[in-house]
């Protein structure tokens, strides 16, 4: 066990853990930040996708011995209000069904806009294909991904 | 004035206080489904509410809904409601425009309800709901209220989004995985991955001094055995559990083998005795000896996995003389009474909260993970969590059932189809219960009063038509998957219908609307199937689709259309057309587009529907092109994302949904998309290919064996 001091949305955070413990469970279970979820354990969902320095990464494979002097942003720290271009467009193109995965995908996309100011379907469909939906937002996924990287080319 | 009530509740639903604040609980389960918009839409029309103004809660078992129904299932939230929150919210309006009409001294015909205020029209005089919540509670309750005719409504049949969308979107909504109780352990087992195995012996020594490790217990109360490793917080349970040595007993089904299961399956094809009785219209045998051309095919269905996003997982705190649960459940009554007997109590002792359920799919009609959390709670004393790793969720727990359908078909001198032989075979039995004294006296009741669903409600009009189902049970525990029994009935009923309508010369879409004139109503049993509807719903797919305009192959891929449709019980029409590609070096398939056109009488909200359409849609295309679960050595394969394929979205088709509008009562559609999608891809590809696939997963590997 050893203290890790995560900074995450902004505020920095003493945690008591074991090093190999995954980033996933520190903002879960210890900072009570539950908006990052737990789909597989071994990164292959992207359920569990936080933005490290401004690039998506998936919290259940880091360990909190990686993590010393990163900055953290988990979907709870995407936007001060909820309204970062992609919460907004998700809104607007109704993506959610269950909504589980959904804070990851958000995640995602809203690395993917900077990125990629202009994203084609085949963009987005690379960057994204790394996640899982069961419900099977997709379609809308790709419309919202558009609408918010428009919505930011405008401002 | 001091005695005066402050809140309006004149039935379980609704509730308004004097500071016009308007509350609503919906009754099932939000699962992505829609359920917490739509149900509060209906409520919410009746009632004359801005929609703006309401504030939505989740209804609990027990207490105020105790005898209103709570279960998620059959696609029957909206079907299930429509008139109950109708006449509820009516009740309301009615009870709100007598108390004003009572303040202002007029005839209530003479003031309306609109928009969360109730007005006088001759004089424009107005008072808000919250206004009249003392003088409407102390009216009559109505029995008849008036309902709205459709043509009047102001929200339902409107595309509005989801109303918990924002808190999803924000990382703030509260799934089962997320809930914390003040003094809550983390707990998960070492399950047994043999069916119906146990423990033998276990070592708990090393995993004990594990930090944050507290009790290790062994555990009996749910589907499977195994040790409970619980702690201070996830991940110590989960190294607890790594470090704990269990040693099992395989027990009896050791052996069970998913491939030998199937070919048990295909052995009862032989069997010469009727089955259990599915349908017998006309004279099938007689037919089939005078058909000048007959047919026959084999179709097999895997096991399959739910595999939502959240894994199964309970919070439960037993205390003395009552226990709360919190779980992502699609059967809250079960959960309460199920833990009311296991622990004693009566069950008004036992809160069972709903949460978000992160995809349910019909595994979470199970409430098997909620006792394990339950006996762990009460071992300890303090409120724990159970959760389930994907590797449990993906091998333990229930799953669809594996089936074998074999279908003869015959047509006469001219093409024409004359006779349609389908026999079901399947271990379906653990899913409603195993036949009843009654059933089992009786060959000629209809099965389960209607079993296989897409077998019994054939819709096609064959002058001959038989079909029985030959039980063969597995071990393995089975219950409702999206679709229920209809994904292999219905993938070897359309597909079979394809090769048919081949062996016959004929156009696959013009045979389907020949054998459903003269699109008159097919009585079967209890059902009511409009066939009409039908040929409706595939008229508008062919349109749609370009149909009568074949796709062109280009140099790299061959380029073909399937159609498919289905009735799902009787109120929801559906035909889907899927365009596809074939590599043809590759063997690789790409579903392009689904043209998805359905009839479900009237629609709450056609943005819910066009998303259950995307959604049943990629649901069955996992089924169709990736994922399976495979038994060997009485154990599930699979273990996670990795070796159970879904479906991406770098595969997924643009899909097309088109509503025919009529006003039918409404039916279902959180699952109706889901059974036309194996059979339309692969008469796709079979018209792409020339290749028949007759198992699933449909796979690159399966389309080059065939040469």
């Amino acid at each position: 066990m050893s203290a890790f001091t995560l900074s995450v949305n902004g505020k920095r955070h003493l945690v008591d853990a074991d090093s190999d413990m995954p980033l996933l469970w520190a903002l879960r279970d210890f900072l009570r930040l539950t908006g990052t979820k737990y789909g597989c354990g071994m990164g292959v969902c992207g359920a569990c996708t936080v933005h490290e320095d401004g690039e998506p990464v998936r919290s259940c494979q880091i360990p909190l011995s990686a993590t010393a002097g990163k900055e953290y942003v988990t979907i709870e720290g995407l936007s001060a209000q909820g309204d970062h271009p992609c919460q907004t467009a998700w809104l607007v193109e109704d993506v959610s069904q269950c909504g589980y995965c959904q804070a990851g995908m958000i995640m995602q996309a809203a690395a993917l806009i900077l990125r990629k100011p202009s994203p084609t379907d085949a963009d987005i469909d690379a960057d994204l294909s790394d996640h899982i939906c069961r419900c099977g937002t997709y379609q809308r996924m790709r419309r919202a991904i558009r609408r918010a990287a428009s919505t930011v080319r405008k401002t | 004035m001091a005695d005066e009530p402050g809140v309006f509740e004149p039935n379980a639903y609704i509730s308004i206080t004097r500071d016009n604040v308007i509350r609503l609980w919906i009754t099932r389960s939000e699962m992505g489904q829609g359920v917490h918009t739509t149900l509060a839409m209906m409520l919410a029309e009746e009632l004359e509410v801005d929609w703006s103004q309401i504030q939505y809660e989740q209804a609990m078992p027990g207490g105020r809904f105790k005898g209103i129904r709570l279960r998620t299932s059959g696609s029957g939230s909206t079907v299930g409601t429509y008139n109950a929150l109708r006449k509820a919210g009516a009740t309301a309006r009615e009870m709100l425009i007598a108390a004003a009409a009572e303040k202002w001294n007029v005839d209530a015909g003479s003031c309306r309800a609109q928009q969360g205020t109730v007005v006088h029209l001759a004089t424009g005089r107005k008072l808000t709901f919250g206004e009249l919540v003392a003088g409407a509670a102390r009216q009559k309750v109505p029995d008849n209220p008036t309902l709205k005719t459709p043509k009047d409504f102001r929200v339902i049949g409107k595309p509005l989004e989801r109303i918990d969308g924002r808190a999803i979107v924000t990382g703030q909504a509260v799934y089962g995985i997320d809930v914390h109780a003040p003094g809550m352990l983390y707990a998960v087992m070492a399950r047994c991955p043999f069916i119906g195995g146990k423990v033998a012996a276990f070592d708990a020594t090393k995993a004990l001094a594990v930090p944050g490790v507290r009790h290790i217990l062994p555990v009996n109360s749910g589907l499977a055995t195994g040790v409970a490793v619980v702690a201070d917080y996830t991940w110590a349970a989960l190294k607890g559990r790594d470090t704990l040595k269990v040693q099992w007993t395989p027990g009896p089904n050791a052996g069970f083998d998913s491939d030998h299961f199937l070919s048990q399956m295909g052995d009862q094809l032989a069997q010469r005795q009727d089955g259990y009785f599915v349908r017998d219209d006309g004279d099938a045998r007689t037919a089939l000896d005078t058909a000048a051309k007959k047919l026959e095919a084999t179709y097999e269905f895997p096991f399959q996995a739910h595999a939502p996003v959240e894994t199964m997982n309970c919070v439960a705190d037993v205390r003395k003389g009552s226990c709360e649960i919190w779980a992502p459940t699609q059967c809250p009554e079960v959960v309460q009474s199920e833990t009311a007997k296991m622990l004693g109590l009566p069950e008004d002792s036992v809160k069972v909260h709903i949460t978000l359920v992160g995809g349910g799919f019909g595994r979470r009609l199970f409430a098997d993970y909620v006792p394990e959390a339950v006996e762990v709670s009460r071992a300890i004393g303090k409120p724990v969590q159970m959760l389930w790793t994907r590797s449990d969720d993906m091998r333990c727990g229930f799953f669809h059932p594996s089936d074998v359908e074999h279908i003869v078909g015959g047509l006469d001198t001219d093409g024409r189809p004359i006779v349609w032989v389908q026999r079901s075979i399947g271990s379906n039995l653990s899913m409603f219960g195993f036949p009843t004294e009654k059933q089992q006296k009786n060959l000629r009741l209809y099965f389960n009063d209607g079993s296989p669903w897409g077998s019994f409600d054939n819709p096609y009009n064959f002058p001959n038509l038989k079909a029985d189902f030959i039980p063969l049970n597995s071990p393995v525990p089975t219950g409702p998957w999206r679709a229920v029994e209809y994904p292999p009935t219905v993938f070897a009923r359309e597909s079979f219908l394809d090769e048919m309508a081949h062996a016959a010369g004929k156009d696959p879409l013009e045979f389907r609307l020949h054998l459903l004139e003269p699109g008159d109503v097919l009585k079967v049993g209890d059902a009511k199937i409009d066939r009409s509807r039908l040929i409706r719903v595939l008229q508008v797919a062919a349109e749609k689709s370009a149909w009568k305009h074949p796709l062109a192959h280009t140099e790299d891929r061959l380029w073909g259309r399937g159609v498919a449709c289905n009735v799902y019980d009787e109120d929801c029409f559906i035909a889907q057309v899927a365009e596809v590609s074939v590599g043809r070096q590759s063997h690789d398939i790409r579903v392009h587009r689904i043209v998805c056109v359905s009839d479900c009488g009237i629609v709450v909200n056609p943005l819910g529907l066009e998303g259950q359409a995307e959604s049943g849609i990629t649901w069955g295309l996992s089924a169709t092109l990736h994922g399976k679960i495979d038994f060997k050595g009485g154990a599930a394969v699979q273990e996670n994302f990795q070796d159970f394929e879904v479906l991406r979205i770098d595969e997924a088709p643009a899909v097309e949904t088109h509503i025919v509008v009529t006003d039918h009562p409404p039916g279902g559609f959180g699952e109706t998309g889901v059974p036309p999608v194996a059979p339309s891809v692969a008469n796709a590809i079979f018209a792409a290919t020339g290749k028949r696939i007759r198992s699933l997963p449909i796979t690159p590997g399966k389309l080059k064996a065939v040469g």
